[in-house]
């Protein structure tokens, strides 16, 4: 669990001296197309790679697993010295890649024969690499700037891989003493630099590559503490594949690596067999910890595991399992680590990488002689890069909870289902990756929690507690007052959505309001506007706040609500009784002060909020609304028609569909006669308005 | 978090406790009341939670399976016998087995050791077992630490002061720092009586079995809710940040994904979400569960019938296919979904994503995150048809990026051949042949393989003069191209081997439409 342990630096230096050009005598036969054809010909002579192809073939295979597996804060520093240090990248993560490499060790070339090998030598990359190991990485620098007061928390360690021939075990000892030399001076720069970090901890790990057939000159040691600064081993290797297989396992011992063979992988046969299919075996690499559950019970060896090429590693042994599982299941996963597949070229490995890669995921299960099968593992690609994710096998504390239903809450049936969902679609996340703040100084995330707070300022949970939610008219200024900005256009659409009502009012069309607990038929029409208008009232109000034209929406509704003034007295008298029976159905389980909600956080039913204040104000625009009422009896006719066919629309049940969020802003289509028709009359209502609140409404009409 | 009661009963346990003026009381006596204690609190407050009894002496037993039934639990406890001496390094071991066989592994488990702090004497006392920690062979292991992530809590029906004349509380510290260091020893207060063994058993649940109440928010709706089990603190790196982070009592949500976008996440844990009714005083009034022993069933029927925020969110997740992102922490985050078991029963459950600020590399960073309105263009596409899920790596891996490795020796063949069998097609596959002529040039001018440049080279010009008469004119053009041009890099000469330069076909009148041909 340490960021910065002997592993965040790896220091590579190879040789490039003169003798590494020397062949490493293992033979590959190029010419393979002569058995076939043309008889005659004299094949050509195989090929063989040098001391210098191997290393650096092999160091790029470490480098490639490292690369595939921690794509991050593993870095790798690529020294090659001859007579000089040629430093072939730096700790920078963007310089951590292959192909970067690559291009730049073919600048470098195979060792030259006719450099003087006096001059030449591994030590000036020696001293390199102790030099580039003080110096700091971009993770330890914003490690250190974050924890300032504790900086010192942050290690420097690192390691040094030497992939170099060495003519005895003193000249081994020389290069040991040399970094030691190194890092004790180098410790003393560091100790006065900002840029520098003294080295707390290397390990130095040589390897001596010989050529096949050969006798060694060097012998093999195991890690061994040179000083509290400084471990070394050695490694005697033949080159080629025997090189090969040792930096494998080293790349595993480095970094917590572990094997995993694919088999039982059914897989067509290469074009002359392309209908029949065979079962391949696929090994893939992939950090230790996914095979936790096999280390810590100790049956590794239950779980299918074999020695393999020479006994130097184990792999644990998966079946490929059928029938595979679709991307919509949430499996419940305590692991996911990349994988990196230890022959990336064959034709099992790319077929299998190449599936994954597709989309599609494989579940795997442990070998078993008998029993019941147990998957244990899933192989699946997210965004290009393959995941070994571990699935839990084992029981579950968790089971048979006791059902949401049976809990808080469970007995209510009309919740806001659908909505809801609607809602959560609206407030989908996405990333946002070359954006830390915006203009306001808020991060994407606290964005997204703002919106959810406007979101959600007014949102009745159940069906029965709501009238606005439930009505479709209402839908298109719904979507738009939780706007955090509102453009002129989307004022109209509110005003439009406001118009609609009244007019809805004016032909008494009926209204869902729940009818739930009380008796008879509920509520009577006018009264039911008046809760309506109320709740929109709530609505808006809690947005008034965001913006201008917010306000203009709630000012709009406030001159247009309205009941006939005959009953006005009615209701007047009638309220006393009827603000009490609401008030019983309140005492249950509900606070009765519910109208300052908004600082309550909890907002659980608004419409039966009446604010005293609030009402006066309504009843002191009525006698204009009467007026205008008047007025537009000409232009209702024209209005009208077209929301006839519509109705308000009852959505009781949960399960009823809903037009979808992207369509509603299509309804509500006033014709441009239509509109000058009513703003004129609004223009005349508000004229008269003696607080003059609507002469910018009046202005923005009239333009 | 399973616990086992581990429970001491060896003869020592029988020994008298004197107190003032009432009957007679065993340290047993006093063990068991604890534990009744312990266990009526599980009961009501920690329902969920799984628990067995182990007995042990010299032998140990396992006198109830892992079980919620604490009735079954109290029963055991009250029928306990008394044994011979005191022999835990076996009962250790045993717990394991039992543990391991139930729960495997990784889930964590909590052990209540209760025993008056006699751990025998000689052979396979406490002392003698942890004397020869260091001459065990591989069979013969010492059962701390034990396999699973646990921790040790030890309940001494003794007090500080009976301790001091002997190393057992030592040799108790010690078994849990080899048990990695979680649990703690707990020793009575005073006198031994049934008062301080309650205060010390209300010390345990206070530490280890107080549930987690919570506060669960989006934007301005909320519930609360209780967490089960209890989220762990976690350590993210021991070195530069070595304080545990826990979980904070404020879950807010901060939006909403796909399920198939967040693609199943490895996770810390997973928790039960379970909303509970807490009245105006603040008391709880229970998880709402039919629970019909200790609560009216009035409250819970009214807890029932109010509507609470997370029955509407876990249905709109279910119908949905969706997960709520929530924010645990400060750079800690979490999941939201309806999980159902077998029996269809569902409900909702939080999973633990690791700390850090980017958990899963899929999602890219946390705060990263923002509202898919704010997009310049929706992410999710008109018709949902698309999404912004998952992030694409700035680096390709090796495996989905035609790398070349020639460590084996048919690698280097197979590329050899792949060229090969393009020639012997020109000029139909002159793109192809190029393209795998400079793959494979790259790779040796990398490698500092220039004998393979010259060998290739040499046999394109043999295989040039193999060319049958059938063969169209263009191909030998393009062969003798190709190889001379090899040959050229294999000098080395920086004009021609360069990495980044590629050989392109030869401009023939034949082949005036080569490369439109393909």
């Amino acid at each position: 669990m340490k960021t910065f342990s002997v592993s965040h630096k790896t220091a590579f230096v190879v040789d490039h001296c003169p003798y590494m050009g020397e062949s490493c005598r293992q033979l590959i036969e190029c010419d393979m197309l002569t058995k076939s054809r043309a008889q005659g010909v004299i094949p050509l002579a195989p090929v063989s790679k040098s001391l210098w192809t191997c290393a650096i073939e092999c160091s790029m295979e470490y480098c490639r697993i490292l690369f595939d597996i921690y794509p991050t804060k593993k870095l790798v520093n690529y020294i090659v010295s001859d007579s000089e240090v040629h430093i072939l990248n730096n700790w920078k993560q963007e310089h951590q890649n292959t192909h970067e490499l690559m291009a730049a060790l073919a600048t470098v070339g195979p060792p030259n024969p006719r450099q003087d090998p006096e001059c030449c030598s591994v030590l000036h990359g020696l001293v390199a690499a102790v030099e580039s190991l003080c110096k700091i990485t971009e993770y330890q620098h914003e490690a250190r700037t974050s924890l300032m007061d504790v900086a010192d928390r942050v290690a420097n360690r690192g390691r040094i891989i030497c992939l170099t021939n060495a003519k005895s075990d003193t000249h081994v000892r020389m290069l040991e003493d040399c970094v030691l030399e190194t890092i004790q001076e180098q410790n003393k720069l560091a100790a006065g630099s900002d840029r520098l970090m003294p080295i707390q901890q290397c390990e130095l790990v040589l390897v001596h590559i010989f050529p096949q057939g050969d006798d060694t000159l060097v012998s093999d040691r195991p890690k061994k503490e040179l000083t509290s600064l400084l471990t070394s081993e050695v490694h005697s290797v033949r080159a080629g594949r025997y090189l090969a297989s040792k930096l494998n396992v080293l790349v595993q011992q480095h970094f917590d690596l572990a094997s995993t063979t694919i088999t039982n992988i059914p897989m067509k046969k290469e074009e002359q067999h392309a209908n029949t299919s065979a079962n391949y075996d696929v090994e893939l690499l992939h950090h230790r910890d996914a095979h936790i559950e096999f280390i810590k019970s100790g049956d590794l060896h239950m779980a299918g595991s074999t020695s393999r090429d020479s006994g130097l590693k184990e792999t644990v042994t998966l079946k490929w399992c059928t029938p595979r599982t679709n991307s919509v299941e949430l499996h419940y996963c305590t692991g996911a680590y990349r994988i990196s597949p230890v022959d990336v070229n064959s034709r099992p490995s790319s077929c299998l990488t190449n599936f994954l890669l597709n989309g599609r995921s494989v579940l795997l299960e442990q070998p078993r002689k008998s029993g019941s099968k147990v998957i244990s593992h899933m192989l699946s690609s997210h965004g290009g890069e393959i995941f070994l994710h571990v699935l839990n096998s084992t029981r579950s504390t968790l089971e048979d909870p006791p059902s949401i239903s049976e809990g808080c809450g469970g007995r209510v049936t009309d919740y806001r289902i659908t909505d809801f969902g609607e809602f959560m679609r609206e407030n989908r996340l996405t990333p946002f990756p070359d954006e830390t703040v915006d203009t306001l100084g808020r991060t994407p995330i606290e964005r997204a929690k703002y919106q959810l707070e406007r979101h959600t300022r007014y949102w009745p949970m159940i069906i029965s507690q709501t009238t606005i939610f439930n009505m479709q008219a209402v839908v298109p200024l719904a979507n738009l007052i939780v706007k955090d900005t509102l453009t002129d256009e989307d004022v109209l659409t509110c005003q439009k959505t406001v118009y609609n009502l009244v007019d809805m009012e004016r032909k008494s069309d009926p209204l869902p309001i729940s009818t739930v607990g009380s008796r008879g038929k509920g509520p009577k029409r006018d009264e039911q506007y008046r809760i309506m208008w109320n709740e929109l009232e709530t609505l808006v109000k809690t947005h008034v706040g965001n913006s201008e034209r917010h306000q203009r929406v709630l000012e709009c509704i406030t001159a247009c609500r309205s009941k006939p003034p005959e009953e006005e007295e009615r209701k007047k008298r009638g309220r006393k009784r009827e603000d009490k029976e609401e008030k019983e159905k309140e005492k249950n389980g509900k606070d009765s002060e519910e109208k300052s909600w908004t600082a309550d956080a909890k907002p659980r039913g608004g419409w039966d909020v009446t604010d005293t204040a609030q009402n006066k104000m309504v009843y002191k625009h009525r006698p204009q609304m009467t007026e205008f009422l008047n007025q537009k009896n000409e232009l209702s006719d024209i209005v009208s028609e077209p929301y006839r066919a519509l109705g308000p629309v009852l959505y009781f049940s949960a399960r009823s569909p809903r037009i979808p969020a992207r369509n509603k802003h299509a309804e509500n289509h006033f014709s441009a006669t239509q509109m000058s028709h009513l703003h004129k009359a609004l223009v005349a209502c508000h004229c008269k308005d003696p607080n003059g609140v609507s002469a910018h409404e009046a202005s923005f009409f009239s333009r | 978090m399973p616990t086992v009661v581990l429970m001491d009963s060896s003869l020592s346990m029988t020994r008298p406790v004197s107190v003032e003026g009432s009957e007679e009381f065993q340290r047993k006596n006093l063990a068991v009341h604890g534990l009744t204690m312990l266990f009526e609190h599980m009961a009501t407050n920690y329902r969920l939670e799984f628990t067995s009894l182990v007995a042990f002496s010299s032998l140990w037993e396992l006198l109830v399976p892992f079980t919620r039934d604490y009735n079954t639990l109290q029963e055991a406890l009250n029928n306990l016998e008394d044994y011979d001496k005191t022999c835990l390094e076996a009962a250790l071991q045993g717990v394991s087995n039992v543990v391991q066989q139930e729960w495997g592994t990784s889930c964590p488990c909590q052990v209540v050791l209760v025993t008056d702090g006699a751990m025998g004497i000689g052979r396979g006392s406490l002392r003698h077992s942890l004397q020869t920690l260091k001459q065990r062979t591989d069979d013969k292991k010492f059962p701390l630490p034990f396999p699973f992530p646990s921790k040790l809590f030890v309940m001494c029906i003794a007090n500080a002061e009976e301790f001091q004349a002997s190393d057992g509380l030592d040799n108790l510290e010690l078994l849990i720092s080899l048990n990695g260091g979680d649990g703690q020893i707990y020793t009575m207060e005073g006198p031994l009586c049934l008062k301080s063994v309650q205060a010390m058993f209300g010390k345990l649940i206070d530490q280890a079995y107080s549930p987690l109440h919570a506060v669960l928010r989006c934007g301005n709706l909320a519930s609360d809710v209780q967490v089960f089990p209890r989220p762990e603190p976690v350590l993210i790196d021991e070195e530069v940040d070595p304080i545990p982070k826990t979980v904070q009592t404020d879950l807010e949500i901060v939006g909403f994904i796909e399920i198939g976008d967040i693609s199943s996440p490895p996770v810390l844990s997973r928790h039960l979400v379970l909303p509970i009714a807490v009245n105006k005083e603040g008391d709880e009034m229970g998880t709402g569960t039919t629970d019909e022993t200790e609560e009216e069933p009035s409250t819970n029927q009214m807890a029932g019938k109010s509507p609470n925020f997370c029955v509407l969110l876990h249905g709109s997740l279910k119908v949905e296919g969706m997960v709520a992102l929530v924010q645990l922490g400060p750079d800690w985050f979490g999941m939201l979904y309806s999980q159902a078991d077998s029996k269809k029963k569902s409900n909702l459950m939080m999973s633990l994503f690791e700390l850090g600020s980017e958990p899963l590399p899929w999602l890219g960073r946390m705060t990263q995150l923002g509202p898919a309105s704010d997009a310049a263009e929706n992410p999710y596409g008109e018709d949902d048809s698309k999404s912004p899920f998952p992030i694409q790596p700035k680096h390709k891996r090796s495996y989905a990026q035609n790398v070349t490795v020639w460590i084996k020796a048919s690698g280097l063949q197979t590329d050899v051949q792949k060229i090969f069998r393009n020639a012997r097609k020109l000029p139909e596959k002159t793109q192809t042949f190029y393209k795998e002529l400079n793959r494979l040039r790259k790779a040796a001018l990398a490698f500092g393989f220039w004998e393979l440049l010259k060998s290739v080279a040499e046999l394109l010009e043999r295989e040039c003069t193999l060319l049958p008469d059938s063969a169209h004119p263009d191909a030998a053009f393009q062969l003798s191209h190709a190889a001379q041009q090899l040959k050229l890099a294999s000098t080395g000469d920086s004009k021609y081997a360069a990495f980044e330069h590629n050989i392109t076909p030869m401009l023939t009148d034949f082949s005036g439409g080569g490369a439109e041909r393909m």
